[in-house]
C-alpha cells in the first residue's frame, strides 16, 4: 500500500557566509518548512552552556546566584554538542551529569591583589576540554573599538576580593533555557514581487513620480539615473499631428511636452521609476496607499511570492551560522523520525479494524 | 516552588506513547493522532504536507493548551487511502525533502566557501 509521493525539491542559494552570519534564499517549498527551520534554529539546536556551579569562595559584590546566572549565559564553542549526550539520558554517569560524554568541567580561580580593579572575564574560565571553551570574539572586525578583547566580563573585584568556583557545562536546547540557544537572530521574509505598470506610470508628472518613490519608508523605488535629465535633442522622426516642419520625438510616451519653438525637447517625462531594492520592502503598503490617493491604483502592484524565502541567520558564536542551518535540518529529521508510528500502534489498529469490520458485518 | 520542570516541555514521560492513534467512531477514514511533546514546528509541517495529498480530505492540527505539551492531528481521507497511510506518507515525503535540502545546502556552501 505504498502511496504516491508528494515530495518537493526545494532549492537553496547562498548569498553571504561569514562565521557568525549568513544569508540565503530558500525556494520551492512553503512557509511551514521555512518556519520550522527558523523555530528549530532558535529553540532546538543543542549547544553547551554552564548549568551547575559550585562556589568555593565568593567575596565579590555579586551574590552566588547572580554569578552563576552570568556564567550560564556565556556562549561556549559547541561543535561537539550534536554528538554529545543530554545528561538526563546519559547512562555512563547515571544521569548525574558529570561524565565526559555529557558534561565539561570548568574552573575559575581569581583574586585581586592590587589597587587596580580586576575584571573577571570569560577568559578566566579554564576548561577541561579544549574543544569547549568560551567563544573568542577578539577577531570580530569591529573597527569602532580598538581595545584588546578581554572576553565577557563576569564580575569586577577590588583589592582582597576573590572568586573561586567549579562549573559544569552541559548540552541543552533553547526550549529549556535561552542560554542554550545558538541563535542571535533568525529571520525569513517572503520575497516580494514588484510590478510597475509602465504605461500608467508615464501618465504621472515628475513631481508625482518623486512623491510616489518617496512615499515608501524604505528605499524600494528610485528614479532611474540612466534616464534622468535627458535634456538634449530628442530622436526626431516626424510627427503627423505637429505643425508642419516640426519634428516628433521618438519616445513612446504620447503626452510629452514638446517645446516646438526651440526644436529642443526637454524630456520632462523621461524619468523612469524603477525598483531599486525589492527586498527593502517591508510590506507596509505605503506606496499602494499613495498610488490610490493619487488616483492611480494599480500603478504599482506588490505580491509576496509564497514559495520563496530570504533567510538571515546570526549566531552567538557557539556554532557557525552555516553549521546552525545544517544542524537544524538534522534536528528536524530526528524529530520527524520520532513521530513515526510505532509498530504496536499500527498493530493495535489492525486488530481494531478487524474487530470493527466484524462488528459491522454483524 | 511548585513550578514544573522545564524539561517536561520536551521529554516524553515514562510510560507515555510518543504518538497515539484514535479512529473516529462516526466518520469513515478519519482519525486523530496525539503527538506528545511536540508543537507547531511538527504540527504545521505535517499538516501542510498532508494538504498536498490528493486523498486527504481534511488535515488539521491543534495545540490544545500551551501548558499541555502535545498536539492533536486530525486526518480524514478518501477510501483510496487511510489516515495512517497518509500520515506515514507525509512523514516520508518530508524526510526526503529534508535530505534533498541538506544536500542542496551543502553543495551551495561548498561553492561559496571555494569562491572566498
Ligand atoms: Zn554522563
Amino acid at each position: 500500500m505504498e502511496g504516491v509521493s508528494y515530495q518537493r525539491f526545494p532549492k537553496i542559494k547562498v548569498r553571504e557566509v561569514k562565521d557568525d552570519f549568513m544569508k540565503f534564499e530558500l525556494r520551492d517549498t512553503d512557509a511551514s518548512i521555512a518556519n520550522a527551520l527558523r523555530r528549530i534554529m532558535i529553540a532546538e539546536v543543542p549547544t553547551i552552556a554552564i548549568d551547575l556551579v559550585e562556589i568555593e569562595v565568593n567575596s565579590s559584590v555579586l551574590n552566588d546566584e547572580f554569578i552563576s546566572h552570568r556564567l550560564g549565559l556565556v556562549p561556549l564553542t559547541s561543535e561537539r554538542a550534536m554528538s554529545m549526550r543530554f545528561s538526563r539520558d546519559c547512562d555512563a554517569c547515571d544521569g548525574d551529569g558529570q561524565c565526559e560524554y555529557c558534561s565539561v568541567e570548568f574552573y575559575l580561580r581569581v583574586k585581586c591583589l592590587s589597587d587596580q580593579t580586576l575584571d573577571v572575564t570569560s577568559k578566566d574560565l579554564l576548561s577541561s576540554d579544549h574543544t569547549v571553551v568560551p567563544v573568542d570574539y577578539s577577531d570580530a572586525s569591529s573597527s569602532f573599538d580598538n581595545t584588546p578583547n578581554k572576553g565577557i566580563i563576569i564580575v569586577k573585584l577590588r583589592r582582597g576580593q576573590e572568586l573561586r568556583l567549579r562549573a559544569i557545562a552541559r548540552k541543552g536546547i533553547g526550549k529549556d533555557h535561552a542560554k542554550w540557544s545558538p541563535a542571535a537572530t533568525v529571520t525569513f521574509m517572503y520575497e516580494p514581487e514588484i510590478y510597475i505598470n509602465e504605461d500608467m506610470m508615464e501618465s504621472l508628472t515628475l513631481e508625482e513620480k518623486t512623491e510616489l518613490v518617496e512615499s515608501s519608508p524604505t528605499k524600494v523605488f528610485g528614479i532611474d539615473p540612466e534616464n534622468k535629465q535627458v535634456t538634449g535633442k530628442c530622436m526626431i522622426v516626424g510627427n503627423p499631428s505637429a505643425p508642419p516642419g516640426i519634428p516628433l520625438c521618438g519616445s513612446r510616451w504620447p503626452n510629452m511636452i514638446w517645446d516646438y519653438a526651440s526644436g529642443e525637447i526637454p524630456c520632462l517625462f523621461f524619468e523612469k521609476v524603477i525598483v531599486v531594492d525589492p527586498e527593502a520592502y517591508t510590506y507596509d503598503d505605503e506606496v499602494l496607499k499613495k498610488a490610490e490617493a493619487m488616483g492611480k491604483p494599480g500603478v504599482v502592484e506588490i505580491h509576496a511570492k509564497e514559495d520563496s524565502f530570504i533567510f538571515t541567520v546570526e549566531t552567538t558564536g557557539a556554532v557557525k551560522a552555516s553549521q546552525l542551518v545544517l544542524n537544524a535540518i538534522e534536528v528536524l529529521k530526528q524529530k520527524l523520525d520520532a513521530v513515526r508510528l510505532s509498530d504496536d500502534t499500527v498493530e493495535a489498529d489492525d486488530q481494531f479494524g478487524e474487530l470493527g469490520a466484524h462488528m459491522r458485518g454483524g | 516552588m511548585n513550578a514544573p520542570d522545564r524539561y517536561e516541555r520536551f521529554v516524553v514521560p515514562e510510560g507515555v506513547k510518543k504518538v497515539s492513534y484514535e479512529r473516529d467512531t462516526k466518520i469513515m477514514n478519519a482519525a486523530t493522532f496525539t503527538v506528545e511533546r511536540e508543537d507547531h514546528t511538527i504540527g504545521n509541517i505535517v499538516r501542510m504536507q498532508l494538504h498536498r495529498d490528493d486523498n486527504v480530505l481534511f488535515a488539521g492540527y491543534k495545540l490544545p493548551h500551551p501548558l499541555q505539551y502535545k498536539i492533536l492531528l486530525r486526518i480524514q481521507t478518501t477510501s483510496q487511502s487511510s489516515p495512517m497511510q497518509a500520515y506515514n506518507q507525509a512523514i516520508n515525503d518530508l524526510d526526503k525533502e529534508l535530505d534533498h535540502l541538506k544536500s542542496q545546502f551543502e553543495g551551495e556552501l561548498a561553492k561559496h566557501t571555494r569562491d572566498y
